[in-house]
């Protein structure tokens, strides 16, 4: 798996590239013109703004994290991307965290202002520094939160990274991808820009396709019922590219009996927000998700299988929106636990008789609470389940977290960088590797493709509903 | 013991401890200006629980991958903190309570910890210049204060057998240090003791909160599974 390491200044002095925005501006696209969504302006003092933002953004813990690190090295140790571009030291962790720690330490730390050089204090200077700046904490670290854990003085740089990313997000210096994610999810509420009707005809397709194969022409997804069990929320990738998978979570529905329905607005449980560090977008969205849940009088959300989106929906949305929860909510996972455990689906497990291991989603094991739970459906659901290593918290990014599949420039060097995942694929000896993400299976299914690796993904909800044992008609709720 | 000794001993450290006190006590008002942040989400796990591991967190070398792939590393942290711990008890015990040190096993006990702090010092500022990952992120505070410890730990070698008699300049030496040390550590890395605490904390809170604190390590029970707890709040 030798591959020529690319040059890093390469990407650390790609240029911005604004045509998007300027798009958006002459089309007046509302979240441009409302100023909701920035756009990057050279005629303004940049810089200037940026630390007026990063003053607002301090907290505590933030202000921890800027203070406390001792440049031991330890994070350097524990980052895919120093793991595979050792020659490369600017991969550190606590370099990039450093980038914006200058910033803090020249503008509110003590030393930093007096004698800034002792502790390589420093303020950007002008945009091309900010770009720069755009292209370490966006192109070179995916959030995955590794180094957090495994930093001794619990340093949390992947939040300064998250931090630097929405202070720049602010001045629209971001890369395209990550200013046209953003639109689309300011406009029609979910990232991929999928209306309403599209939204509407998928759950109509899939629910002819899931009445056709349990054989009730009745079948029906319900959308907007009031007073159900729990309202079912997914990823707008699952509409544009995935339907079956809204298929699949259907039919284990169906088959439990269950009382459900899916909102026509608030339907998205992921969230831009999370990667741009646009906390205002983060919640616009996940309030969206809440309230939604909240008209229709849902006992629960059930969230289907993203990690990012189950990160923001389940932990983040509450705290970006100020929403404190009034309704449970939790991952499709549980429910399916629910389900199995009480006897109210039955799953043969002879289905799925491939070899097949789990990858951790980073937001879902090291931002979130979900280990076991994917390991204890696997293991009832296959006959060859294997392990891989490391594994849970300290499992290695797919490699296309932290947004880094909308942000196409960056991606020859997470190829390089995604050796180390892919080897640790190889070394299980699995014929599917099962993920519980949408966007793990797509950075997943890019390194497998890089790396010509004889393996397929899959999901739980897939390899669920492969297994079902449909049963005769049952009564829906 | 002559004069000069007998006031850097006594009224140069006390002046020089209130000072680094008082620095310490603006800079935890400095940190507590700016707000803690609020969960607004129900927990699978305890907020408290979470904090009390993640402070453990430094007894626990085995939760954290970057010190299993490196045990010598944590060997060393232990050594030259214990070197750090044999100092400054050093800086009360000789002015304030010289009869323990009149006890030679003592004194060697402190020798030998002060002389392994030394020469893990000296191992980490080789580590340090020698590895690029380290020069690129390294600040000159961070070379000054390494050394600074280093030539302290030395320092203290000669001063604990507290003999005055065989000439002051070992306890000079050691205390001049000392007194440098008291002001310019909370403006330098080493003040990184007190924001320990801090970054521990929420760490600890959030990832408890979330139920990822205490690591799970496998055989746990999963959410759903007649854990109702986890279903509601
Ligand atoms: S492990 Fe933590 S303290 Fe050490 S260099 Fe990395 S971020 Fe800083
Ligand atoms: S968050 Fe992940 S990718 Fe980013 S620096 Fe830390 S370990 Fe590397």
């Amino acid at each position: 798996m030798i591959e020529k390491s690319i040059n890093i200044e390469d990407v650390l002095s790609l240029p911005l590239d604004p045509k998007e925005q300027k798009k958006a501006v002459e089309e007046k696209v509302p979240c441009v013109a409302e100023g909701r969504l920035k756009v990057y302006d050279p005629n303004t003092n940049n810089v200037k703004k940026f630390l007026e933002l990063l003053q607002s953004r301090l907290n505590r813990s933030v202000v921890g994290s800027m203070t406390a690190c001792v440049h031991c090295g330890m994070c350097s140790e524990v980052c895919h991307y120093v793991l595979a571009r050792p020659h490369d030291p600017t991969m550190v962790p606590a370099y990039k965290g450093d980038q914006i720690r200058r910033i803090f330490k020249k503008h509110f730390d003590w030393t930093g202002r007096i004698i800034p050089w002792w502790v390589h204090a420093g303020s950007p200077k002008n945009d091309e520094d900010m770009n720069r700046l755009k292209n370490i904490v966006f192109g070179t670290c995916t959030g995955c939160r590794r180094c957090t854990l495994n930093c001794p003085m619990g340093v949390d740089t992947a939040i300064l990274v998250r931090l630097t990313r929405g202070l720049l997000t602010e001045l629209g210096i971001v890369p395209e991808g990550v200013f046209v994610v953003s639109k689309d999810q300011w406009e029609t509420g979910n990232q991929m820009g999928v209306t309403e009707d599209e939204y509407l005809e998928t759950l109509e397709w899939m629910s002819e396709e899931v009445g056709e194969e349990i054989g009730d022409p009745t079948f029906k997804i319900h959308v907007d019922k009031e007073d159900c069990d729990f309202m079912y929320t997914i990823n707008p990738r699952e509409v544009k590219y995935d339907p079956r998978s809204i298929g699949h979570a259907a039919k284990i529905f169906y088959a439990a009996g269950e009382s459900w329905t899916m909102p026509r607005w608030g339907w998205d449980m992921t969230n831009f927000g999370l990667f741009s560090g646009d906390d205002k977008l983060g919640a616009f969205v996940a309030k969206n998700l809440y309230e939604a849940a909240k008209k229709l009088r849902a006992k629960r959300i059930v969230i289907s299988e993203c990690g990012h989106g189950y990160r923001s929906t389940r932990w983040e949305g509450y705290n970006w929106a100020k929403y404190s929860q009034d309704i449970s909510s939790e991952s499709v996972l549980v429910t399916l636990i629910r389900y199995i455990s009480q006897g109210r689906i039955k799953v043969d497990p002879s289905k799925n008789s491939l070899p097949v291991t789990f990858h951790d989603s980073c937001n879902i094991a090291r931002s979130g609470d979900l280990t076991e739970e994917p390991r204890w459906i696997l293991k009832r659901v296959c006959t060859d389940f294997r392990e891989m290593f490391p594994n849970r918290a300290d499992n290695f990014c797919c490699t296309g977290g932290g947004g880094a599949l909308s942000m196409v420039e960056y991606k020859p060097l997470r190829m390089e960088v995604a050796k180390i995942k892919a080897q640790q694929l190889i070394d299980t000896g699995a014929k599917q590797v099962c993920t519980i993400c949408h966007n793990c299976v797509d950075g997943l299914g890019d390194l497998i493709r890089h790396y010509k690796l004889d393996m397929q993904v899959v999901q739980v909800l897939d390899l669920v509903a492969n297994a079902l044992v449909v049963p005769e008609k049952k009564e829906e709720k | 013991m002559s004069e000069f000794l007998k006031i850097l001993e006594n009224e140069v450290q006390l002046v020089a401890l209130a000072f680094m006190s008082a620095v310490y006590v603006l800079r935890l008002l400095w940190m507590f200006r700016f707000k803690a942040p609020q969960d607004f989400s129900y927990g699978v796990g305890s907020s408290k629980v979470g904090v009390a591991y993640s402070m453990m967190n430094v007894a626990m070398p085995w939760a954290m991958e970057s010190v299993r792939r490196n045990w010598s590393f944590y060997f060393q942290f232990v050594i030259f903190h214990l070197g750090v711990v044999a100092a400054i008890s050093a800086t009360f015990i000789i002015p304030y309570w010289p009869q323990l040190f009149d006890v030679k096993v003592v004194v060697w006990i402190f020798q030998i910890t002060l002389a392994a702090a030394f020469f893990v010092g000296i191992l980490r500022l080789i580590r340090r210049i020698s590895k690029p990952a380290l020069r690129l992120i390294s600040t000159p505070d961070d070379y000054f204060s390494l050394i600074l410890m280093t030539s302290f730990f030395a320092s203290g070698v000669f001063a604990v057998p507290n003999k005055h008699t065989a000439g002051e300049w070992p306890l000079i030496i050691f205390f001049a240090m000392t007194t440098f040390f008291l002001i310019y550590v909370p403006f330098s890395k080493i003040s990184h003791y007190l924001y320990y605490p801090f970054t521990r904390y929420f760490l600890g809170k959030l990832m408890g909160h979330r139920g990822v604190f205490p690591r799970k390590r496998g055989g746990e029970k999963p959410a759903g599974l007649d854990n109702e707890k986890a279903l509601t709040k």
